[in-house]
């Protein structure tokens, strides 16, 4: 099971054992990781499960799908260059070692 | 309460079981206060007169909401007076092929609306119309000031129609009739949440025949004429592929927008004036300071839910908050109770618009039903605030006594507002 390290916006760090074939968001949700709200439950209309990547981890995914790039113009926090919402980011074995870092607030 | 209660074993004298009695859910007066007793004690509890589930708590209503796997929608719409077999035939007779494709159904079915929906359905979209909504805006703050009088009432003169207008520039259409689709959609809550005798039934079927032919007959138009408006982008995303969208889904998701889009905001509008100017030092706080208002749509989301409650069906054997319920079970979230559950919200039977968490309310629901037009209802109540408070400033609450509720199971607007414009 790949592992993922999601960092809060104060700091703190939990790395948890991600289901493959999840979203990074259902997984953040199941283990009770804070800061990732995903109102519409991963169906891309909300922006609410907003969060930045490690740069390598971003480039190995490639540029986000035209419809998640315009909503990530909405999100709450500040969009940076590795931003991306978690309901769109499947998990695999190539996320393995990825940092995620929660915004301070999703709204 | 024991983990695993049914129906028959529970005793009568237990609280779940005066809850039950107790409980009127047509009944708005009086329904907070209710939820506010029970919520401590009791999560869930049976309502006979509905036959449904009622789940009071957030965690349980956000947990169903989420849990698409188990949890239909197939509900969400049905009739609580069952529509008689006469008026399913007039409705027959009449081509009324309305299928549920979003709202009331589960996937795969209903991811295919959704995606087709989401094309236009989008922040990126709604933004676009921002001018356009205050310059509507304006226009009835316009009237209002023209019309001479002292005192008003805002449902007539601004949240009836505003929001109707808005969906008519989703539609496309700018010189539609606004009243007619108020009134068509008035009738269509009735039909499906309200109880109604026969006789009404059927008169309101005639409408809903028509609101329906209006439906297809601007899907048909948009077939001819292409723009850049919702029906046109469900039918792009069909691109004339039944496997994507049939023409029949495309009508029915205009038929849903056509009373989705309007009938909750214009409660909610009306919701979010009544408290804020039951309170004229909240209201004060709003005009002296614009950058309180998005809080305060959001307060005004929580605390005054115009959707009270909205249902699901079981799909299999569940446990909601220790009790099982089998398959097929009714249940009905309580979006009212959920806003208040003090285990989310410190002091929630308190209207704050200052409050910091305001916007983990599930007024738009939640998981894959979440209401796709949330971003421009926010925006229509924003705008709606700006401009009200900037052309009325001493705006007064005038006769509160006289502003009543329409029962209905799920919906809850004010109405009347009469207000005194300049205090």
């Amino acid at each position: 099971m790949p592992k993922l390290t999601f960092i809060s916006s104060s700091g703190d760090r939990h790395e948890i054992a991600a289901s493959n074939g999840a979203s990074v968001m259902e997984c953040a949700i199941e283990h009770g990781i804070e800061g990732i709200v995903a109102e519409c439950g991963g169906s891309m209309s909300c922006g609410t499960c907003h969060v930045y990547l490690d740069r390598e981890t971003y480039e190995r995914l490639g540029t986000p799908p035209t419809a998640e790039n315009d909503l990530l113009d909405f999100v709450n926090a500040p969009r940076r260059p590795t931003s991306r919402l978690s309901c769109q980011i499947k998990v695999d074995e190539h996320l393995d070692g990825a940092v995620i870092s929660v915004p301070q607030s999703q709204y | 309460m024991t983990s695993r209660t049914t129906l028959s074993e529970i005793p009568a004298g237990c609280p779940m079981h005066q809850a039950g009695e107790r409980f009127q859910p047509f009944e708005h007066k009086g329904m907070t206060d209710f939820y506010a007793s029970v919520r401590p004690e009791v999560p869930i509890f049976y309502a006979p007169s509905i036959d449904c589930w009622v789940v009071t708590r957030r965690e349980d209503a956000l947990a169903v909401l989420r849990d698409h796997e188990r949890f239909s929608a197939s509900n969400a719409t049905a009739p609580i007076v069952p529509w008689p077999e006469e008026m399913h035939q007039f409705l027959r007779d009449q081509h009324f092929t309305n299928e549920s494709v979003q709202v009331a159904c589960d996937p795969p079915r209903h991811t295919r609306g959704r995606n087709a929906a989401m094309t236009f359905l989008n922040m990126k979209k709604f933004q676009n119309y921002e001018a356009d909504v205050r310059a509507l805006a304006r226009s009835y703050i316009n009237e209002i000031s023209n019309s001479g009088k002292d005192v008003v009432d805002l449902v007539e003169s601004f949240t009836y129609e505003y929001p109707a207008k808005v969906a008519f520039l989703v539609l496309g259409e700018k010189q539609l009739d606004a009243r007619k689709l108020k009134q068509w959609a008035d009738l269509r809550i009735k039909l499906i949440f309200g109880t109604l005798t026969h006789e009404q039934q059927m008169e309101a079927a005639r409408d809903l025949a028509d609101f329906w032919h209006f439906a297809s007959a601007l899907v048909e138009q948009r077939k001819k004429h292409p723009g850049d408006d919702y029906p046109s982008a469900l039918l792009a995303a069909r691109a004339g592929d039944d496997s994507i969208l049939t023409e029949n889904e495309v009508k029915s998701l205009v038929f849903g927008l056509l009373l989705a889009a309007h009938e909750t905001t214009t409660n909610a509008a009306g919701n979010l004036l009544f408290e804020l100017l039951k309170r004229p030092i909240t209201w004060q706080a709003i005009v002296e300071d614009q950058s309180l208002i998005p809080n305060a749509v959001e307060e005004g989301l929580r605390y005054a839910t115009s959707t009270i409650a909205w249902r699901r069906r079981a799909k299999v054997d569940v446990e909601i908050a220790g009790v099982q319920l089998p398959q097929g079970s009714q249940i009905l979230l309580s979006l009212t109770s959920a806003n208040r559950d003090e285990k989310q919200f410190t002091d929630g039977e308190i209207f704050d618009i200052g409050r910091s968490n305001a916007r983990s309310h599930i007024a738009f629901g939640n998981g894959i039903h979440h209401c796709l037009g949330a971003p421009l209802a926010r925006m229509e109540l924003r705008i709606l605030l700006e401009e009200l408070t900037t052309a009325f400033p001493k705006m007064r609450l005038e006769d509160e006594e006289s502003i009543s509720f329409l029962p209905t199971l799920s919906f809850r607007g004010p109405d009347r507002l009469p207000v005194r414009l300049n205090g």
